[in-house]
């Protein structure tokens, strides 16, 4: 009975870990076939159901015929993602740590309302925000370019930046803070050298985070870019028209996912420390 | 030459938490704040250290208004009941800490960390992480914090209480040797634990929900509790109390108890009082009023019986291990020469036994 | 105290001056918009008063997707959080299992949603996809996944439940992480059985943080879009279209500014309205012990 228990768990455990992987593993063979491989219905296994080749890898970083531009696209993403990550995180992190430590008053408005109001911009769906984006980076100028993205991936991961580290804050205890004041620094001496650098996993699971919510965002960039600035998931569903080259596009959305997939399992220990789960 | 705190209150929401303190403080030598948790004590600790601003009142030394001086230029050190140090921080870099701040020379720095160092015995752990050390050795680290700057007045909020029973008492008989050779500054010493007020001696405020209830010298406090709440505060386990009353020349408490009148109740006129008799003075034996054994405690080298009696209940703490138990019954001697006597009324002190 | 207010705003005011200039502006801005004819041949603020908002209350298109919206979010959301609740019961207790395990099955949230969705269509080519080829092995004939309705609003959920099951197994799996031992100690010593067990003690102390993660979920899957604009486009017809979709077609496709800028505000208020029922539903429902 314990058993049959057992092997029914690793069963279940079997079956979901082959669904998860298998739009990988599918992606992975698919950018290795050519059009041959593709076209004469399904196949699988490489030298046995097809011939593999490596013109799609070449092609997203070489030129020549098939060459899809892959690297100016994930530089730029790259540069929009950590760029708005490091701001919301500063920015974030400084605000938390306000209404983690001091009481806000403004008429009926209190700290709660505060943190309630930047939390709760999750709630806003992106298409309601597309449009006035959309006629506010034109009016600046900044339509189409890396800047204009940055300031709107600030503010979507502001939000995550403070829900993480107001959480964080909050379980470290007020008397640190109170001690350090006591031995002579001000409030911002205390938060720079005795809060900040007791703050390290929190601070790295909201990047974390931020980087995440950033780096997988499609529609904003998607309706604020049209040709100068393009980031990676745009370039990638851009080659998703009818005519679509099945392997550039494996390749291309293997090149895209697996960054952070890396991220994934450096930090898998710090999942540990309850800094999401411990929330409701 | 005093701090002088007048009608100082905090409070926080719907809540109370000082309640129009006026006190005068000396410059130096000790000040015991006794009160059960939840008094005001941390409050009052924190107005001091410039951590909480007050709703209203005034903070002065000698004419310097102290609340517009932010914490970080107050000159106090504080020690928590929960061992504070800097995590990230060695043991060394924590004591350092202050004096950094203050931007001391590496010379002088040098000199005061071998000086508390040595105080307090820690030339052994100076490359540790607080982590790394046991409940006692943190607490050290935080007060050789607090005792390595130049400060004007050290604030210990219940500094012993999350120690184990040994440690506490060796820690507490260190403190009251760096007190007493501790200069001219003022300590500011929180606690619950009325034996570790007198071990300090000096001066005791007792709080009360946020009101002062007695201040002044720690043994005049013990000897002549102004009131029951004060009599509660102040002794442990809290002294017993029970209604009675004083009628042609007899003292008499429940249902046929009494005695005569006690000397130092001669002058009291006849009616209803509140007796009050300390734990320590209740005996067993003697004439005999009995009592039923609810509880029998024994804390290291004391006694403590929670007893029934036929008019409410009562303890009892004597010195030395004597096993009881529950449901016993016990004969108890209430000596009448020990007994305080409280306006029945008011709670108000009456009349104190004398002193040996 | 003491000049305090300055270092107060010192932290708070930078964060909150930025996200009120790049949210709140476009919010205000928006309602505005929304009482305007903008259009792609008339651009501008010109006021028509409630016009777009009679106009939206008769169009079917918008009410269909938000009840299409429901339908997918919530089966997709109930879906996650089932599977998700058993893989972190099957895991629990592992220890050694359970590092590999949580990595990998953290991976579908790691990646870009848009960009797994590319993935997926081709896996549900008809003629092309392996997983035609899949059923053909029991016999079945070729399915239309993506050109028939009822198969292209399944695609659109599985899609959405591979990336986001794990979400829900993380944080479910750190809630049964974090349950006291004594419960279940005491239940296992009063002869309960394991379903007993789970029903009576793990279920009912979960139900805090299941109301949390079923929210959070909610919130993200009541602007799903991305996946529907690469699986389906909305189709067949408009048959996988949800409500940001739509907004999103009107919007920057059809350039209705003004009417789109009304359908955005009708969607979020609904939206916020509903969650917060929902919201108030689930924890009474769900934290009755706590009640």
């Amino acid at each position: 009975m314990r058993a049959f228990y057992l092997l029914l768990k690793v069963a279940a455990i079997l079956v979901w870990s082959a669904f998860v992987i298998a739009p990988f593993l599918w992606a992975l063979t698919t950018s290795f076939k050519t059009a041959n491989g593709v076209t004469g219905g399904p196949t699988y296994i490489p030298w046995v159901d097809y011939q593999p080749s490596l013109a799609a890898w070449q092609g997203l970083f070489g030129s020549g015929a098939g060459s899809i531009d892959i690297v100016g696209p994930f530089i730029s993403s790259v540069m929009v993602t950590l760029s708005a990550s490091l701001v919301s995180l500063v920015l974030g992190t400084l605000a938390a740590y306000g209404l983690s430590r001091f009481s806000y008053k403004a008429g009926p408005v209190g700290n709660s309302d505060l943190t309630f109001f930047f939390v709760s911009q999750r709630i806003m769906p992106p298409v309601v925000l597309a449009i006035p984006f959309f006629l506010m980076l034109g009016w600046l100028g900044l339509l189409d370019t890396v800047l204009g993205l940055i300031i709107v991936y600030v503010a979507l991961l502001l939000p995550i930046a403070v829900w993480v580290m107001v959480d964080f804050f909050n379980t470290i205890p007020k008397e640190l803070d109170e001690t350090a004041m006591i031995d002579g620094c001000t409030p911002i001496e205390a938060f720079w050298r005795v809060i900040l650098p007791n703050a390290v996993p929190g601070l790295v699971v909201a990047g974390i985070f931020c980087i995440i919510f950033g780096w997988n965002d499609f529609f904003f960039a998607f309706t604020l870019t049209f040709t100068q600035t393009q980031l990676l998931p745009v370039a990638i569903v851009s080659l998703n028209s009818s005519v679509t080259p099945w392997w550039s596009l494996s390749a291309s959305a293997l090149i895209s996912v697996t960054p952070l997939i890396v991220v994934a399992f450096l930090v898998e220990r710090y999942l540990d420390k309850g800094s999401i789960g411990g929330r409701k | 030459m005093t701090y002088r705190i007048n009608n100082l209150c905090v409070r926080q929401g719907t809540e109370t938490h000082l309640d129009g303190i006026t006190l005068d403080l000396p410059l130096s030598g000790v000040v015991t704040v006794m009160g059960r948790t939840l008094a005001g004590k941390t409050t009052l600790l924190k107005v001091l250290a410039g951590l909480q601003a007050p709703d209203s009142g005034t903070l002065e030394r000698d004419g310097r208004n102290l609340l517009a001086i932010p914490a970080w230029r107050r000159r106090v050190g504080m020690v928590y009941q929960q061992f504070v140090n800097y995590p990230h921080l060695s043991v060394r870099e924590n004591i350092v800490f202050p004096l950094k701040r203050a931007g001391l020379s590496a010379d002088a720095i040098a000199r005061k960390l071998g000086y508390v160092t040595e105080l307090l015995g820690l030339g052994e752990l100076l490359r540790r992480r607080p982590a790394e050390l046991s409940g006692g050795q943190q607490q050290r680290v935080a007060l050789a914090r607090s005792l390595v700057k130049d400060t004007e007045f050290l604030l210990l909020d219940e500094p012993l209480v999350s120690l184990d029973y040994k440690l506490r008492e060796q820690l507490r008989d260190e403190l009251r040797r760096i007190f007493r050779d501790g200069g001219d500054r003022l300590v500011v010493y929180a606690t619950t634990d009325p034996l570790e007020a007198m071990i300090m001696q000096g001066q005791v405020i007792l709080l009360h929900e946020g009101k002062v209830v007695q201040a002044g010298d720690c043994r005049d406090v013990y000897r002549r509790p102004a009131n029951t709440t004060a009599a509660t505060i102040f002794s442990d386990p809290p002294m017993n109390l029970v209604k009675g009353e004083i009628a042609d020349g007899h003292l008499r408490i429940g249902v046929g108890v009494g005695s005569d009148v006690p000397l130092h109740f001669r002058d009291l006129p006849r009616g209803a009082y509140l007796f009050g008799i300390r734990a320590s003075d209740v005996e067993l034996g003697g004439s005999g009023i009995g009592a039923r054994v609810a509880l029998a405690e024994i804390n290291g080298s004391t006694t403590v019986l929670h007893l029934e009696l036929p008019f409410g209940d009562m303890v009892l703490l004597m010195e030395g291990v004597h096993p009881h138990a529950i449901g016993d019954q016990v004969a108890l001697n209430l000596p009448p020469s020990r007994f305080f006597a409280f306006d029945a009324d008011s709670q108000n002190l009456v009349a104190a036994p004398p002193v040996d | 105290m003491y000049g305090l207010t300055r270092y107060k705003l010192f932290f708070l005011l930078p964060g909150l001056i930025v996200l009120l200039a790049i949210i709140l502006f476009p919010l205000v801005f928006t309602i505005r918009v929304s009482f305007s004819g903008w259009d792609a041949m008339t651009p501008g603020l010109g006021w028509i008063g409630g016009n777009n908002y009679g106009r939206l209350l008769a169009d079917g298109r918008f009410w269909q997707s938000l009840g299409r919206l429901g339908m997918i979010a919530s089966t997709a959301v109930a879906l996650e959080y089932a599977l998700g609740f058993a893989l972190a019961l099957l895991v629990w207790r592992q220890i050694r299992f359970r590092r590999v395990v949580r990595v990998l099955f953290l991976i579908p949230m790691m990646t870009t949603p848009v960009v797994m969705a590319v993935i997926w269509r081709t896996i549900f080519h008809e003629s092309l996809g392996p997983v035609n080829d899949f059923v053909a092995l029991f016999g079945i004939p070729p399915v239309q996944w993506l050109t028939s309705p009822e198969w292209a609003t399944f695609v659109v959920i599985l899609v959405d439940v591979w990336q986001w099951t794990p979400f829900m197994f993380l944080l479910l799996l750190a809630g049964l992480l974090s349950l006291p031992r004594e419960p279940l100690l005491a239940a296992a010593i009063d002869g309960a059985g394991p379903i007993r067990a789970f029903l009576n003690v793990t279920f009912p102390a979960m139900a805090p943080i299941s109301v949390g993660a079923i929210i959070i979920r909610l919130i993200e899957a009541s602007k799903i879009m991305e996946t529907v604009y690469v699986v389906t486009s909305g189709g067949p017809g408009t048959s996988t279209e949800t409500s940001s979709y739509y907004i999103f077609i009107r919007g920057l496709r059809d350039f209705q500014i003004g009417y789109a800028a009304a359908l955005s505000i009708t969607y979020l208020v609904i939206m916020i309205v509903l969650l917060t029922i929902i919201a108030k539903v689930l924890t009474k429902t769900l934290v009755k012990a706590e009640g």
